[in-house]
């Protein structure tokens, strides 16, 4: 038994997907003997199969019927072999129609990418089975993976997927040799439509779900109208600006890792724009992690660097477990609140009395008058100085202008191939926490400690006197 | 003794289960005939009876309180094999429905997919028959004909599965398979009969590898070549000895 998701949500209607009735009838006119596409024979070794394309033939087809150029009957095609209707007999990976001497064949009905059949983890493990079969235990990377994978997800019906293998697999014996080459490229073709080798554009990325069936015929009441007008509206209503501002590579079409890198939290020289978008607004500066290091550091040159921490505590307070609420309340009255306290903060008399009497039933905003007091205090006198500061004419120096990239077609394959997961979270989370714990561990920088050095210092000299 | 039946039982289903998705995988391409439409219909009696068989057998199986612990743990793996095979049968059953409603045989102006598949499917159907040739009775229109029977077998399917679920309380997720991952491998060895490992599938498999049955070969060969070898060092020196 399968547990299906009982919320269905109109999983069918989805919004790209309305197009396949139209491809598939398409396809059924292809198969015409007179006015369809014409087929050749595939030699193998021995054998030979026919009904085999060439992807000129086809792109010739489709500009023909569509009366469109070249270049844009090649782009429906490649939509064809995208979403599995046509699937490619060499280079098996890469989705795309080739308008040269490439050969293709047409997929078989069952296998097309229908909206209500859902493609099942079963039958994949079924298929990934019988691929260990007939390849004698050696996957492929990703193959590999998912078969561990879904072992260890469907191991209640492994019994059952091991048997189904073993009779499909022998049953697929049966036929004869074109037919069982024939049959065993299909369910290739078909599992890399639904389960893309990592790399590849995947044209199943349906994106979100939709509430109605894009295919159904809408009858033209007074609602509709109203519907596509309220539509209309906000789409003019929309802002239009294009920037023209170089970003860098886009990851998304290079898959060249350097956005990423160049955004990251850590970087030593930030971005040209990261770096003007701190001067729009003093929560701009907070909000962005690196632009509170930046701040952090001018503070510390001012002898100000506790109002900075104050606020972080604050904010940790806030952002925190229930449960530490009030070992951290207790914690920031030790170090910023109580008379004599190490990194004493400046606040008034009055804000201090309403937080100390909070502070005997500490609660998650206990401390919001004052963190709003500092806060207000740092944005009017702190920020303007930063932004003129030589800590931030440096930044403004050294701030890198990523520039649009320039990959050539094998670049860009060999970026494809190298495309490695990021770190896990878990893993940023313990590096953000551990930077945290070495600036504490590195003391700060606080006039009452400087002075009770000084003064110590003073004193044993005049006691050696 | 039960267990045995009942695996003897649910090994017939899974063959005929097999062999039915052969069938609708041909479907609408340029294997189909009427014969297909004919090998389906009977298929999917046999699939019938053998699930009708199976489910009565493991209800009454699985219904008796007075087995052992272990047994009962037996019985529950057999049900989700029996449950996970009437699944497959039924989308297969409900696919084969739409596939057949949307390539009709006999209308001359929709034609069939050119897939490359144009043998039969005589071989397949014979298999999940469990006899040696299929012979071939039916009307000329079975397609359509054939239809209006499979909606109400579907149907028929469908009621018997929910009644599966209600009637017998088995925590499919509780159960744990017997076979490790892999398992597969380990008794297939001896099914190559054909692929020595010359023919390869989309001319590029050479590059992933050859058929595993060729491995056993290779060593077979070497074998013999290091044979051949010694004899030949054997003969030069008693050559060079003689001389």
């Amino acid at each position: 038994m399968t547990i299906r998701n009982v919320h269905d949500c109109g999983q069918r209607h989805r919004p790209r997907v309305a197009c396949l009735k139209k491809v598939e009838a398409l396809v059924l006119e292809m198969q015409d003997p007179t006015s369809g596409v014409k087929s050749q024979t595939q030699r193998l070794v021995i054998t030979t199969i026919p009904h085999a394309l060439t992807g000129e033939d086809v792109v010739a087809w489709i500009a023909k019927r569509f009366n469109v150029d070249a270049a844009e009957g090649c782009a429906i095609g490649t939509m064809m072999v995208a979403f599995g209707y046509i699937y490619p007999l060499r280079d098996h990976k890469r989705l795309i129609l080739k308008s040269d001497a490439s050969l293709y064949r047409f997929q078989t009905p069952y296998f097309w990418p229908a909206q209500q059949w859902p493609v099942e983890d079963t039958d994949y493990a079924i298929y990934l089975a019988k691929r260990n079969i007939r390849k004698n235990g050696v996957l492929e990377l990703h193959e590999q993976e998912q078969y561990n994978n879904l072992h260890k997800w469907l191991n209640h019906k492994w019994d059952f997927i091991v048997m189904q293998a073993k009779e499909q697999y022998r049953a697929g014996k049966e036929r004869k040799k074109p037919d069982r080459v024939v049959f065993d490229c299909q369910e290739r073709a078909y599992w890399v439509v639904h389960r893309p080798p990592p790399g590849s554009v995947s044209a199943m990325d349906l994106g979100l779900l939709r509430l109605i069936d894009p295919n159904q015929e809408e009858s033209e009441t007074s609602d509709y109208f109203r519907r596509i007008i309220i539509f209309t509206e906000q789409c003019i209503m929309r802002p239009r600006v294009k920037s023209s501002v170089s970003l860098g590579a886009n990851p998304w079409l290079t898959d060249d890792p350097a956005y990423w890198d160049l955004n990251s939290l850590t970087i030593d020289n930030p971005t040209r724009m990261r770096v003007e978008r701190w001067t729009f607004s003093f929560g701009e500066l907070l909000s962005d992690p690196r632009g509170r290091d930046g701040f952090r550091l001018f503070l510390k040159k001012e002898f100000s660097s506790e109002n900075l921490a104050f606020w972080e505590a604050c904010e940790a307070v806030k952002w925190g477990t229930a449960s530490t609420i009030h070992e951290k309340a207790q914690q920031i009255y030790k170090t910023f609140l109580a008379r004599g306290a190490p990194r004493w903060i400046n606040i008034d008399g009055k804000t201090m009395e309403v937080t100390v009497r909070g502070l005997k039933h500490p609660h998650r905003y206990v401390l919001d008058a004052a963190q709003t007091h500092i806060y207000m205090l740092m944005k009017k006198d702190k920020y303007g100085r930063y932004l003129k500061s030589p800590v931030y004419m440096d930044y403004q120096r050294r701030a890198t202008d990523p520039e649009a990239h320039n990959f050539t077609e094998t670049q860009l394959a060999q970026n494809a191939k190298n495309r490695r997961p990021s770190l896990s979270p878990i893993i940023l989370r313990q590096q953000e926490e551990e930077q945290q714990a070495k600036l504490e561990a590195s003391g700060p920088v606080d006039l009452t400690q400087v002075m009770s050095k000084l003064d110590k210092r003073n004193m044993l000299k005049e006691g050696q006197k | 003794m039960g267990k045995e039946e009942c695996k003897t039982m649910l090994d017939a289903l899974n063959k005929v289960t097999a062999c039915y998705r052969h069938l609708v995988i041909a479907l609408g391409s340029t294997s189909d005939s009427q014969n297909l439409r004919e090998e389906l219909k009977k298929t999917r009696k046999k699939a019938q009876e053998l699930a009708v068989a199976n489910r009565t057998k493991l209800t009454t199986l699985l219904k008796d309180k007075s087995i052992s612990k272990d047994d009962r743990v037996e019985y529950e793996r057999l049900w989700v094999l029996f449950s996970s095979s009437m699944e497959l049968l039924e989308v297969d059953m409900k696919r084969s429905l739409e596939l057949g409603q949307d390539f009709p045989l006999k209308v001359p102006t929709r034609h069939l997919i050119q897939t490359g598949m144009t043998g039969a499917t005589t071989t397949v159907a014979a298999r999940a028959m469990s006899v040696q040739n299929m012979k071939y009775d039916a009307d000329a229109n079975i397609d359509t004909a054939d239809l209006k029977d499979l909606e109400t077998e579907i149907v028929q399917v469908g009621q018997m599965r929910e009644e599966m679920e209600m009637k017998v309380q088995v925590a499919p997720w509780a159960v744990e398979a017997k076979q490790e991952a892999g398992a597969e491998l380990k008794s297939t060895v001896s099914v190559g009969n054909s692929s020595v490992g010359v023919i390869s599938i989309c001319e590029e498999e050479p590059k992933d590898g050859e058929e595993g049955e060729s491995g056993i070969m290779k060593i077979f060969a070497g074998i013999i070549f290091a044979v051949v070898l010694l004899i030949a060092g054997i003969l030069g020196y008693l050559v060079i000895n003689l001389s």
